[in-house]
């Protein structure tokens, strides 16, 4: 046996922000869009935006080489952007859903398209990233040329979804405060969704087999991305919980940002659903509730068999994940 | 102490796959330290395990009672491995609330306002108190169904030696268990209320104590958190009037590079960001919604 287990688990704790080059583009407040740089012949059509969600930070989309989605959406010679939105801090407590949809994702989509001189882009919105850009097509369906949600709640009331029936009877106003929630308050809610399997069974699964280095910088990498979770903004948050979780306005055509209604019937760009079917966060019928919502859209959904974080990481995903992306584009 | 650490683990993977080459004891004197827990958790299971699979070899009423007590034993190990309950408000929530008897004095005098807010944190504890207990309560009733599951599980109870493969079987199996029956318990709406309890008690008992909390701070002349929300909120008011002063101003220009619905985001775009970069003279090109959908049509021919 070789010394490959904490001088590993240290060695992949130092640096899991991403592994593929990019630059920073644009920013504003703590907001950074990125451009990451090719690595294949460019497969043309409009440049590809990630909108990640707010409760984790967006590297898990560039783990490590062998974990990449977006190491994958660059071999398929698409241009690809990313939106980290930064680690929220006391001064960020009343930055609101509309200040995140239609000041920052909308201020990123502004620049790549005055980049690009052009007057649509392809959106990919990963879990809450994907209820936004959702808000976001419906807002401004112009400029959206296709729409790709991965992972995505659109109906928060399905039987599965154990958050949605946890939050049903929360004040949230009075939990929020005026303040900003805790990750940390965040992790200890979603591993009370299945606590023996996520504080107990993959620690024994990691120590009890023989180590081996390449796992355990892979589990420590996922695992520092699992805790390495922003505060989130107090306005945002509650809106987020109230809006979509306890109201579920998205579904029942009753949402409005910014005073302006979105209006996801009126959709009629290309929508690509990406569903895990063994989903514990976003249960899979909450997400192919868009099939009823987007009017007559060309809408495609595609369901693999992996969970949540599957969907990122797992080598399944790697295989089948951006190929279906860019296969799907390039038809479109 | 890598060296401890590195030790440890293996000494753990040994617990596990006993027997397996290149696989040294527990390291001396390790204590509470690094993975010792984990090592104790795992040692424990498995005399549990074997206990188990000498009692299959006794007989079916010995079986029986063998699983029986494995199950029982899986039940107090993970009695305390429950969620740390608190709403994430932290392990002290409810703590530093008055004892309960100012809840029966009458409020009266230059304190009754102060006395008022101590008796809500009373209360708000109080309550924290009584929903952590059916919480408490449901999580018992989850292992108590997992331990009978698994039981069930167990017949006819396996046999032969505890190796590898037979102990982590045996785990996996209860893993499966207590999971199914926590996932039955915690959908159910005795744990949904509990939840809420906890968490709307916890949000008033916070709210009370950072309302005793900025009292003190505006009596010895300090800057309280709603005098600094005050201020956060007229920037943030002054820099919503700036950017739409700053997009009317685009908007109005013949050359404006942006669509009058996104000019908000526009003039975030343009005006915001230290990479700021000379700003295009060329409008992007515009479409007609029809013109697009043409387009769209003949490109997928």
């Amino acid at each position: 046996m070789s010394d490959a287990g904490p001088s590993a688990a240290a060695a992949a704790s130092r640096g899991a922000t991403g592994c593929s080059q990019k630059e920073l583009v644009w920013q504003s407040g703590k907001l950074r869009l990125y451009r990451y740089r090719p690595i294949a012949r460019p497969a043309g059509g409009a440049p590809l935006l990630i909108v990640y969600a707010l409760v984790n930070r967006p590297y898990m989309m560039d783990l490590q080489e062998d974990r990449s989605l977006i190491r994958g959406l660059l071999a398929a010679g698409l241009d690809v952007y990313l939106i980290d939105w930064g680690y929220p801090d006391g001064a960020d407590r009343f930055t609101t859903l509309a200040d995140y949809i239609e000041d920052y994702l909308a201020g990123c989509v502004e620049r790549i398209l005055l980049t690009h001189r052009l007057d649509a882009l392809n959106l990919l919105g990963v879990c809450q990233g994907g209820v936004f850009s959702l808000c976001y097509a419906g807002l401004h369906p112009r400029r959206v040329r296709n729409l790709i949600t991965m992972v995505t709640p659109v109906d928060f009331h399905t039987p599965a979804d154990l958050l949605s029936k946890w939050v049903s009877k929360i004040d949230v106003a009075a939990w929020v405060g005026e303040g900003n929630v805790s990750g940390d308050a965040l992790n200890q809610l979603f591993l009370s969704l299945m606590p023996f399997r996520l504080t107990q069974q993959k620690y024994v699964d990691l120590l009890a087999g023989i180590p081996d280095r390449a796992l355990v910088e892979n589990f420590v990498r996922v695992e520092q991305w699992i805790f390495d979770s922003p505060d989130q903004a107090g306005a945002a948050f509650r809106e987020f919980v109230l809006w979509f979780y306890q109201e579920n306005r998205l579904m029942r055509d009753r949402l409005e940002i910014a005073g302006r209604k979105v209006r996801l019937r009126d959709l009629h760009l290309p929508v690509l659903n990406l569903i895990g079917k063994r989903d514990h966060l976003v249960p899979p019928a909450a997400s192919s509730a868009l099939q009823g919502l987007v009017g007559d859209a060309d809408y495609t959904a595609l369901e693999f068999d992996l969970g949540h974080i599957g969907m990122y990481i797992s080598a399944r995903a790697q295989r089948e994940v951006p190929a279906a992306i860019a296969g799907w584009l390039a038809t479109r | 102490m890598a060296d401890d650490l590195w030790r440890q683990w293996q000494a753990f993977a040994a617990v596990w796959a006993p027997g397996a080459p290149g696989v040294p004891g527990r390291p001396p004197g390790d204590g509470g330290f690094g993975f010792a827990p984990f090592i104790d958790a795992g040692e424990r299971f498995k005399a549990a395990a074997q206990s188990l699979l000498d009692g299959a070899a006794g007989g079916p009423a010995a079986a029986t009672q063998a699983a029986q007590n494995f199950s029982d034993f899986l039940r107090d190990e993970f009695a305390g491995a429950r969620p740390p309950w608190n709403a994430g408000f932290g392990p002290g929530i409810g703590a530093g609330a008055p004892d309960s008897s100012w809840s029966e004095w009458p409020a009266l005098g230059p304190m009754r306002e102060h006395q008022l807010r101590w008796q809500r944190m009373s209360e708000a504890a109080r309550r924290i108190d009584d929903a952590q207990r059916r919480l408490q309560r449901l999580w018992s009733d989850a292992l108590r169904q997992a331990a009978a599951d698994f039981a069930a599980r167990l017949q006819p109870p396996p046999s032969g030696a505890a190796d590898a493969e037979a102990l982590r079987k045996l785990y996996d199996t209860w893993i499966d268990c207590a999971e199914d029956a926590y996932a039955r318990i915690a959908h159910s709406e005795a744990f949904c209320n509990a939840q809420a309890d906890l968490v709307n008690a916890g949000s008033q008992w916070r709210q009370e104590l950072q309302a005793g909390i900025e009292h003190w701070a505006k009596l010895l002349d300090l800057p309280t958190r709603s005098e600094i929300n005050t201020l956060a909120l007229r920037l943030k008011s002054i820099e919503e009037q700036l950017r739409a002063a700053t997009a009317a101003a685009r908007t109005a220009t013949p050359a404006a590079p942006a669509a009058a619905p996104a000019a908000r985001a526009a003039a975030r775009a343009a005006a915001s960001g230290p990479k700021a970069r000379p700003k295009p003279r060329v409008a992007p090109r515009k479409q007609s919604p029809a013109r697009r959908r043409n387009a769209r049509r003949k490109a997928k021919r």
